[in-house]
């Protein structure tokens, strides 16, 4: 019987596809928001140094905050490496993230530890803003040196940042705006900002690339891939405009539920060591340990003065205002 | 063979008898137990959906949709969402119907060559023709630049072109498979009577294929307004319902007013499938003794040759140059910035994963497709219940769900115990089990009509009982539809991305999505790599498929029921 | 000077076809003259429905010439042609009404509306089809369907009619009337009509004149009569009905009485040669079961009498079929009107075969 011979061998198929997928030793899911390439690294590092294989999507942090919102209390992840402010707040609010004390951590700054030991905050990301330098050229255009500057009719459908819905990077912008600007010019600003925005991006990184590759003359992007892309060959010019930038913090948690908690504390361990700091700090985060930064050098960024907590306190209702504002009118 | 015994000691034991009893009522236990798969599968995420919608803590509201319909924004979406599938829709078939006539009725040899580049969309994500064009016509594209264009493809023109390029083969595939059953005498009756070949396409052709062709149309429809790859990837600040659904699940967690999007998006969808049937209705032409038979190449008429050529090759040299630039990003270090030749897109293992989850899945999906898709076109054609044509009409609504409502559908679902099943991988392949479910059960339903009872009957009176026949009689001739189910979801799972997106969890990652994540965050070079790489193995995988059904007699490529 | 002989209305001059590297017509000539009723018949793979589609302009003649009263037609396309088909599945349009389907021809040729009407109603009651206009297709009997397709072949008085196997579909009692029906109006319409079947004794009931082909071959032309009682090869005649065949040696020739005889498996048999023949020749004796008498008893005064024996009897009322070894060979004979004389198996018989049997003069053709 024919048939018979092409069943087995569909079976046999089967059985092997089947099988093959577990082959790593310790494995623990992760939702990770950093950049693609920068999830890889960490989780290479990870994997060096305990052995452990992180089985990660990529999201933004937005996504993430969405996912483990809707998925809440039943996680379809062991751990959180890489969200931003608002969903760590929020989980320890809500209790869906697990206190570790861990003895790796000792000795870091406050602002990169929860005091109840609920979060870690791995590395702090800013955003810059970012141009085509031979796209500028060619245009005759200058970086601009504001923020500002921006609003000039001259960028009309020229700049691309990331949406706030979806990005922390781009909660990070909205929020640093209102905090420079005062809330009601704050959202003035974003709003005359928004007339020459092109279109919102769904990652915080993404402008970086759409910028680079010339899509577009000028970006407001997250930190963290400027300096690989420009040592990759892009045309990119980055700068801080003289108002200063905003920054998050990049948090780890152990989630609840979890089975593999003795896999999720020696990460959380990992996490907080010398060589993790020097890793992160050599793609441009500024690290919980004192490292030399790949982006910004030994010299500290201006920062507008931010308070995290406040701001994690307001992002549902400042969503809701960026969609009135922005989702319903349209060109 | 019959257990005779059970005649002659008819108070035997109770499992003799629990036996008879399933023998005799099997068909309707089955139809029974699929009844509860497809209420589970494909009914309870739709409806899910559907109180998600009007639902608050309170109870029950229409808040949502009042919100829905006062927002401009929200009614802009709809209004560019349907307007996309119109104009698709109708671009599609028209080109469709070209490339058909032309690899069906015109010179031989174009005929091949047509055909297979009409079909390659189908092989890769819809999106690629996104990426392509961004490569292309990108404000640093190399069209762009080449000849100083001004055309911003970030919108609705670039996603109408993305769509129809990527829809093109499946408007393409039914009409030429109707095209392929037209008895060619019809035609070649109306040329002897004096007519032109644009009248007999015009009075003859045309109205025969109607019902192929509204079937296409739907099908068509429901795919450009779901799968939103596309318009996330090039609609700018243009609204899609699709892709707005797509981000307030994703990025915002508003699952209220993602679910309103999902039954905003249903409705046009499911008013298509019932018109379509209603349309369909005493309009299958059946013709005697037609069997199918490619006609010969006839001398097409310039008047008619020259604008087919014209569509047709547009088309088709849209959909090469398409893959042809995605290959060539795939070895560019930064296409358009750094054009160098690398080869670590395609040596980036990262997506490795993503791509052996997404064949795993398909395959699963296709299996227990196959399998569903037989045994219900069997239910439905030989079952004597009631409810039999409701069955029908829930199987065959897979053609008319969007994927993204059967993706939310699932999340809502079955996050929570008892069906707890997000999370893992089983949920990602039972999604395209039920999503793709149609063109098994519709293969399986025609391949049936074909049979005459009497064959079953006569096995069963020769002493065979209903499993013996099953396996025997009716498995072998339905093989065929078993083949095109399989086929069909294998290739389309593996492709899909409108549902999955939802549903991928860590370590369950699918390469359609990760091609769609690298695409979004702009990374083009690592997106066509993977791409690509996925292009070659469902490539490779359809060469078996096809090496395999051949050495047991069924011609794959004959036997598409879709 | 010659005589002008009248035009032919349909010439085929060496007419060749190729489907890849195949040959399936290899030179075909023939005429068919106005008013005739011409069939093409053959095996399956014969090449006579390639032949008629050729003339009706639906595939291509790789070389050769179709002439239509005295007009060359082969470059033009069907719709230019003055010739009309009838398909064996009849190819009606399923979407439209029977008067429709009539109509359809007129209709392109610019007709006026109470023209059409008028020509279709005519046509209707040609085909005894009136008050059936207004049908779907899907709603008429096979017979009717083959009805429909010859009123809308007819429609524009072609100048040939050519129909394609035209009552395969239609069960036996229905093909024997409408066998008649086709013949009888073929006839009243003096059109000219070409008839393609695989089935001999359609072939033989209907035709003026009947064209055997094999495998792209004419094989012979001739009215049934010729076709059946001298057919040019073995293949001929055994395509046409049972055959006998009887292979000799000439022994003697008798040119004054017009005899020969030939010294064959069963014997000396005697024969009239229809041409010239030798001594030593090889000859090839066809000879038909019915023409064969059986009895019990010895004929007398008769030659070529042989004694058998019966291997099989079949009775089948109006005639009764025999299988009799005669020296090993075997005889297939048709007895007429049987009655009480039907022979068992295993009894003796005498058979007695006429003089005048038919010679072959050639084998098959093959190019």
């Amino acid at each position: 019987m024919k048939e018979k011979l092409v069943l087995s061998i569909f079976v046999s198929v089967f059985l092997a596809v089947l099988m093959g997928g577990q082959v790593y030793a310790q494995t623990v899911k992760a939702y990770m928001g950093t950049s693609p390439e920068n999830n890889v690294k960490i989780v290479n590092f990870v994997k060096e140094k305990t052995g452990i294989q992180i089985l990660q999507t990529f999201q933004s942090f937005g996504e993430i905050e969405a996912k483990v919102k809707s998925e809440a209390p039943n996680f379809n992840a062991d751990i959180i490496v890489g969200c931003g402010s608002p969903l760590a707040f929020m989980a320890k609010k809500n209790k869906w993230s697990v206190p570790y004390d861990s003895p790796n951590w000792k000795g870091v700054a406050p602002e990169f530890i929860d005091s109840d030991k609920n979060w870690f905050n791995i590395a702090n990301f800013s955003f810059v803003l970012v141009g085509n330098r031979d796209k500028l050229k060619e245009k005759g255009y200058t970086m601009p040196k504001s923020w500002k500057e921006l609003t000039d009719p001259k960028w009309k459908d020229q700049i691309v940042m990331p949406s706030p819905l979806s990005s922390g990077t781009a909660n990070m912008i909205r929020y640093a705006f209102l905090a420079l600007y005062g809330e009601e010019q704050g959202w003035n600003f974003l709003a005359a900002l928004d007339k020459n925005i092109h279109h919102y991006t769904r990652s915080g990184n993404a402008p970086t690339d759409l910028v680079g590759r010339g899509e577009f003359l000028l970006g407001i992007t997250s930190d963290e891939n400027v300096k690989k892309r420009i040592d990759e060959g892009y045309p990119l010019l980055w700068s801080i405009p003289e108002e200063g930038i905003g920054y998050d913090g990049t948090f780890a948690l152990i989630l609840s539920g979890t089975k593999m908690m003795d896999a999720c504390k020696k990460i959380i361990d990992v996490l907080g060591t010398q060589a993790f700091s020097d890793m992160m700090a050599g793609i441009g985060y500024m690290t919980p340990r004192p490292a030399p930064n790949a982006l910004y050098g030994k010299t500290t960024p201006k920062y507008i003065k931010l308070d995290l907590g406040w701001a994690a306190e307001n992002r549902p209702k400042w969503n809701d205002i960026w969609k009135e504002k922005f989702r319903t009118e349209f060109k | 063979m019959a257990k005779a015994e059970s005649y002659s000691v008819p108070q035997s034991n109770v499992w003799e008898r629990l036996k008879t009893f399933i023998n005799a009522e099997l068909i309707n236990i089955l139809a029974a137990i699929l009844f509860l798969l497809l209420a589970i599968f494909l009914l309870y995420p739709i409806l899910a959906v559907l109180i998600k919608s009007i639902r608050d803590p309170q109870g029950l509201t229409f808040a949502y949709y009042l919100k829905f319909f006062t927002k401009g924004y929200y009614f802009q979406s709809l209004q560019n969402t349907l307007l996309l599938g119109f104009i698709n829709t109708v671009i599609c078939l028209v080109v469709g119907f070209c490339l058909a006539y032309l690899t069906t009725r015109g010179p031989l040899v174009l005929r091949k060559p047509l055909k297979i580049i009409s079909m390659m969309p189908l092989i890769a994500p819809p999106y690629l023709f996104a990426i392509s064009l961004i490569i292309l016509f990108g404000r640093n594209g190399i069209l762009t630049k080449a000849f100083a264009l001004n055309w911003s493809i970030y919108g609705f023109t670039g996603v109408v072109v993305a769509q129809t390029l990527a829809f093109i083969p499946l408007a393409y595939l039914m009409i030429e498979n109707t095209l392929m059953s037209l008895n060619p005498n019809l035609e070649e009756s109306a040329y002897d009577l004096g007519a032109s070949e644009g009248r007999i396409i015009r009075t003859i052709t045309i109205p025969l294929l109607t019902p192929g062709i509204l079937k296409a149309g739907l099908l068509v429809f429901v795919m450009t307004i779901a799968e939103f790859g596309n318009a996330a990837i090039l609609g700018g600040r243009t609204p899609f319902l699709a892709p707005d659904t797509y981000t307030m699940i994703i990025g915002e967690a508003d699952f209220e007013m993602g679910s309103v999007l999902s039954v905003i998006l249903i409705i046009p969808c499911i008013i298509i499938f019932f018109l379509h049937n209603y349309l369909l209705t005493g309009k299958k032409f059946t013709t005697i003794g037609g069997k199918p038979v490619a006609s010969e190449p006839r001398k097409m008429t310039p008047l008619v040759k020259i604008p087919f050529l014209v569509i047709g090759f547009t088309a088709v040299f849209a959909i090469f140059i398409s893959f042809g630039v995605v290959l060539m990003a795939s070895f560019t270090k930064i296409l358009g910035v750094k054009n160098e030749i690398v080869f670590s897109h395609i040596l980036n293992f990262d997506s490795n994963r993503a791509i052996y989850n997404s064949i795993q899945v398909s395959l699963i999906a296709a299996l227990i497709g196959a399998i569903i898709g037989t045994l219900l076109a069997y239910v439905i054609v030989r079952g004597k219940f009631f409810g039999r044509t409701f069955i029908e009409m829930v199987s065959l609504s897979g053609f008319a769900l969007p994927g993204t409502v059967i993706g939310i559908g699932y999340l809502l679902a079955f996050n929570t115990p008892p069906f707890k099943l997000t999370g893992g991988i089983m949920i990602l392949a039972l999604n395209c089990v039920f999503r793709f479910l149609a063109v098994g059960v519709e293969a399986g339903i025609s391949k049936l009509h074909q049979i005459n009872i009497e064959i079953e009957e006569a096995s069963s009176d020769l002493g065979a009982n209903f499993m013996t026949t099953f396996y025997k009689i009716i498995l072998p001739i339905m093989f065929p539809a078993f083949i095109a189910g399989f086929i069909y979801t294998f290739m389309t799972a593996i492709v899909s991305l409108s549902a999955v997106v939802f549903l991928v969890s860590p370590g369950f990652e699918l390469a359609a999505v990760k091609i769609f994540d690298a695409a979004v965050y702009g990374e083009i070079g690592l997106a066509s790599a993977t791409t690509m790489k996925l292009v070659a193995i469902v490539v490779l995988c359809m060469m078996i498929l096809n090496y395999l059904t051949k050495k047991t007699g069924f011609d794959i490529t004959q036997k598409k029921g879709v | 000077m010659t005589i002008p002989t009248p035009i032919p209305m349909l010439n085929l001059i060496e007419i060749h076809k190729f489907y890849d590297r195949l040959e399936v017509l290899k030179g075909v000539s023939m005429e068919v003259k106005k008013g005739e009723l011409v069939t093409f018949v053959g095996p399956s793979g014969c090449g006579k429905t390639t032949l008629l589609r050729i003339i009706g302009g639906f595939t291509n003649l790789d070389s050769g010439e179709v002439i239509l009263d005295g007009q060359r037609i082969d470059h033009l396309p069907p719709n230019l042609r003055d010739t009309r088909i009838c398909f064996q599945n009849y190819a009606l349009f399923p979407h439209m009404t029977v008067a429709d389907n009539i109509g359809y021809g007129l209709k392109i040729k610019k007709w006026k509306k109470n023209k059409i009407q008028e020509r279709v109603e005519e046509l209707l009651k040609l085909v005894q089809l009136e008050g059936l206009g207004s049908r779907m297709i899907d709603k008429l009997s096979g017979g009717q369907q083959q009805r429909v397709a010859l009123a809308r072949a007819l429609s524009l008085e072609p100048k040939v009619l050519l129909l394609d196997e035209p009552l395969s579909n239609l069960d036996a009692n229905l093909r024997l009337t409408m066998r008649g029906e086709i013949r009888k109006l073929q006839e009243r319409l003096k059109i000219t009509t070409i008839f393609v079947t695989h089935d001999q004794f359609e072939a033989m009931s209907i035709s003026d004149r009947i064209v055997v082909m094999k495998e792209g071959v004419i094989q012979q032309v001739g009215s049934p009569i010729e076709i059946y009682e001298r057919p040019s090869n073995e293949f001929i005649a055994s395509f046409v009905g049972f055959v006998n065949f009887l292979e000799g040696v000439v022994e003697r020739v008798d040119i004054g009485l017009n005899k020969a005889t030939a010294s064959t498996p069963i014997g000396v048999v005697q024969f009239v040669p229809e041409r010239n023949i030798n001594v030593g020749e090889k000859v090839k004796l066809v000879i038909r079961p019915e023409t064969i008498q059986i009895s019990q008893s010895e004929p007398t005064g008769m030659n070529n009498i042989f004694q058998g024996e019966v291997e099989i009897g079949m009775y089948v009322g109006s005639l009764a079929k025999y299988t009799v070894m005669i020296n090993g060979e075997k005889f297939i004979i048709d007895q007429p009107n049987p009655r009480e004389t039907f022979f068992k198996p295993k009894e003796k018989v005498y058979l007695s075969i006429p003089e005048n049997i038919h010679l072959l003069i050639k084998t098959e053709i093959h190019q």
